[in-house]
């Protein structure tokens, strides 16, 4: 037990004394997601502006509030003539126009509300739902407290927007947590990505050894070859786990980024890091130099990723490529993440990705101890 | 006790035979020297012996264990240094110390103190925080050797340790082998440097071509030559009667014990000293011009001259 600590122990210590791989494992993978990141990120604050004129009611700011709930659009307070110009430029997607006194557009029988508007896009069909409920339960209320005291249409409506926040808060996480499983998941992603790169790179030191002689000493000493392979192996292992967790804690303090529930997520990351470890031994076994291993490892890294869809959610390609996927590991850990991450662990689909996986690693790992020459 | 014993050891990589049936034994408190030139077979001798790979056929015992099926066991007793650095350059000297000190089985103060004794004894306890990779290739040899001494092996195998390294560092490393032989550790040392086994070893074997072909003490591997020192004329151009010189030593030596090559001529005896003024009247009586007179003891490059006639070194 203490050779397979040492062992493992010392690969950690040269592991991250080397600035390549902290660079690899690190830095490059926190500004890819980064980058990536802060794109959508920002597309998700592209929200359509819609301007709100208000009117001297007291009302008014409470049915502005109202409206305000809705935070799929950027509501903007404007004067009439500035919310005109701003839709005609469409620097809106429209106006709405408060009414002074409810009570004379109900007897009028005109609308509750005046919408400008230039064209009836989608953005406008989504607002037009939403003021129509706002106005349905403003009239209802007005009807409601039209007997009762001047202030009390105010009151009942704040008490409407304290009330219907929680609900319409609620709708609004669950639309952005699931705006975010395609971020998360991108940064797992590329957190996979750089982990391959990292470890297959670790694993081909022992080509490295094996030349230099350290190997052929291990094998000359009397820690056994278990011991050895152990101590190589856990020492990767855990590589990928430190270079994991560190990604994902970053995410989440930059970007505030949910993983799920850490229960499945732990578990599965390990069984992904675990596959990766086996790439990385295979790709060890199969070839005969350093250099080597790191032209096989690009191009297959590269690729697998591009298919397994690391890159870009797997649906958006071809039912072709999306059968192709299957047989690349990383669709299988997406997949899999993707179900814990959205939080919707549909347990069978998770077995499948889980049972993938293992089948993948004992793949890699029986290539790769087999071509890890003892001798 | 043999310390170890090697019976009919064979190595085939491929087609290729690179150890012919090699059997000897080494007892324990022995320092035993193989002997060859390059791709004699040594390392593929000692390689099998400390369990890197397995022969092809023959039996290797260590004390009474058997190498080919219990090499744990017996890699316990052993250390080796290996022909190339074996070491993590990136890591100081005191830290590959530590690793390899664990590695056989060392640990708390005992691997403390061990590591401080070897640094010592290599001559490297000022620079022991430095990296290896920033050491000089003397500096890295004594290292390489150090990681094999921490646990005290009672056999210790040294595959040319000094090779491409400053007469000083090799010097102490000599010293240094010498020194834990005479307290008692067993020594395999593999060297193409005759000085070197001459001046280690008690017993030696000479490889050529995967076979031992001599094997014994010095003054043993001496005898297969007839123990002849070598006196060696060497003499001005001018007035060199090869004919002339040959007549006149017939009336003292026997063909077969003097020679005649270029501007020299070489005879062969036990006592060089007792011949020495007749040898050099016969030739001078010729009118021959003596430039130079050398005597050469019989060495093992002789011997490895004579048994194969060839160079060790060429
Ligand atoms: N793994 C191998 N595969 C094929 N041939 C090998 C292998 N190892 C050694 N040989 C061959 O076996 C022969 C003996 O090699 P070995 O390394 O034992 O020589 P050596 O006596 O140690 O030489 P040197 O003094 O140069 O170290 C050489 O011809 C070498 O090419
Ligand atoms: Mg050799």
């Amino acid at each position: 037990m203490r050779k397979i600590w040492t062992i493992l122990l010392l690969h950690l210590k040269e592991f991250f004394k080397s600035p390549g791989v902290l660079v690899l494992m690190f830095v490059m993978p926190a500004l890819f997601s980064w980058i990536f990141g802060g794109m959508t990120m920002n597309s998700d604050q592209n929200k359509p502006v819609v301007n709100v004129v208000l009117s001297d009611s007291p009302v008014s700011k409470e049915m502005f509030n109202l409206l305000k709930q809705d935070h799929h659009f950027d509501w903007k307070q404007q004067s009439r003539n500035q919310a005109e110009k701003n839709v005609s430029a469409q620097d809106a997607v429209a106006a709405v126009v408060l009414p002074d006194d409810i009570g004379q557009r109900i007897t009028e029988t005109k609308p509750l509300f005046d919408i400008i508007v230039q064209r009836k896009n989608e953005d406008y069909l989504a607002l037009s739902t939403h003021l129509e409920g706002t106005a349905g339960l403003v009239l209802r209320s007005y009807q409601a407290t039209s007997k009762l005291e001047a202030d009390a249409l105010p009151k009942v409506l704040d008490a409407i927007t304290n009330n219907k926040g929680i609900m319409v808060e609620k709708q609004i996480i669950q639309k952005d947590s699931n705006n975010s499983v395609e971020t998360n998941l991108m940064f797992v992603g590329f957190a996979i990505m750089f982990m391959m790169f990292g470890l297959s790179g670790a694993a081909s030191t022992i080509l490295e050894e094996r030349i230099g002689g350290t190997w052929g000493r291990l094998m000359v000493s009397p820690a056994s070859k278990l011991q050895v392979s152990l101590g190589y192996l856990l020492a990767y292992f855990f590589m990928g786990w430190i270079q994991f967790a560190v990604l994902m804690v970053t995410m989440n303090l930059l970007f505030e980024t949910t993983w799920g529930s850490l229960v499945y997520f732990i578990p599965f990351a390990s069984l992904v890091i675990l596959s990766v470890v086996g790439f990385g031994l295979m790709i060890a076994g199969l070839v005969k130099t350093k250099q080597q291993a790191s032209a096989v490892s690009a191009v297959l890294i590269v690729s697998t990723c591009m298919l397994g869809g690391v890159y870009w959610p797997i649906e958006v390609v071809p039912d072709l490529m999306q059968k192709i996927a299957l047989a690349v590991p990383q669709s299988w850990a997406m997949a899999g993440f993707k179900e814990i991450i959205s939080g919707s662990l549909h347990s069978a689909t998770l077995m499948r990705d889980t049972l993938a996986l293992f089948g993948f690693s004992a793949l890699f790992f029986f290539i790769g101890l087999r071509g890890m020459k003892f001798e | 006790m043999n310390m170890l014993t090697v019976q009919d050891l064979r190595k085939i990589f491929g087609k290729f035979e690179a150890v012919k049936g090699v059997s000897f034994a080494v007892e324990k408190g022995e320092s035993y020297g193989l002997l060859g030139p390059n791709g004699a077979g040594k390392s593929t001798t000692i390689n099998m012996i400390t369990g890197l790979f397995p022969p092809t056929s023959g039996e290797i015992h260590i004390k009474d264990i058997d190498v080919v099926k219990n090499q744990k066991q017996a890699q316990k007793w052993i250390g080796v240094v290996p022909q190339e650095i074996a070491l993590y350059q990136s890591m100081s000297a005191r830290e590959n110390l530590k690793f390899w000190g664990r590695m056989y089985d060392l640990s708390g103060s005992a691997l403390e103190k061990s590591v401080d004794q070897v640094l010592e004894i290599i001559g490297l306890s000022e620079r022991a925080k430095d990296k290896v990779e920033t050491f000089s290739g003397g500096m890295k040899r004594r290292v390489n050797i150090g990681a094999a001494i921490l646990h005290k092996p009672e056999l210790l195998i040294m595959d040319e340790p000094t090779v491409g390294i400053d007469p000083q560092s090799r010097n102490h490393i000599l010293e240094t082998v010498k020194r834990l032989n005479n307290e008692g550790m067993t020594i395999i040392y593999t060297s193409h440097y005759m000085e070197e086994v001459e001046y280690l070893c008690e017993r030696i074997g000479i490889v050529d071509h995967g076979e031992l072909i001599a094997s014994g003490t010095l003054s043993e591997l001496r005898e297969t030559i007839g123990d002849h020192s070598k006196i060696i004329l060497a003499m001005d151009k001018e007035r060199f009667n090869p004919e002339q010189i040959t007549e006149s030593l017939t009336t003292f030596f026997s063909d077969k014990d003097f020679q005649i090559q270029d501007q020299q001529v070489m005879v062969f005896h036990k006592e060089p000293q007792l011949i020495l003024t007749d040898f050099i009247q016969s030739v001078t009586k010729t009118g021959a011009k003596i430039t130079s007179v050398d005597i050469v003891e019989p060495n093992l490059e002789s011997v490895f001259l004579h048994l194969t006639g060839r160079n060790l070194r060429d």
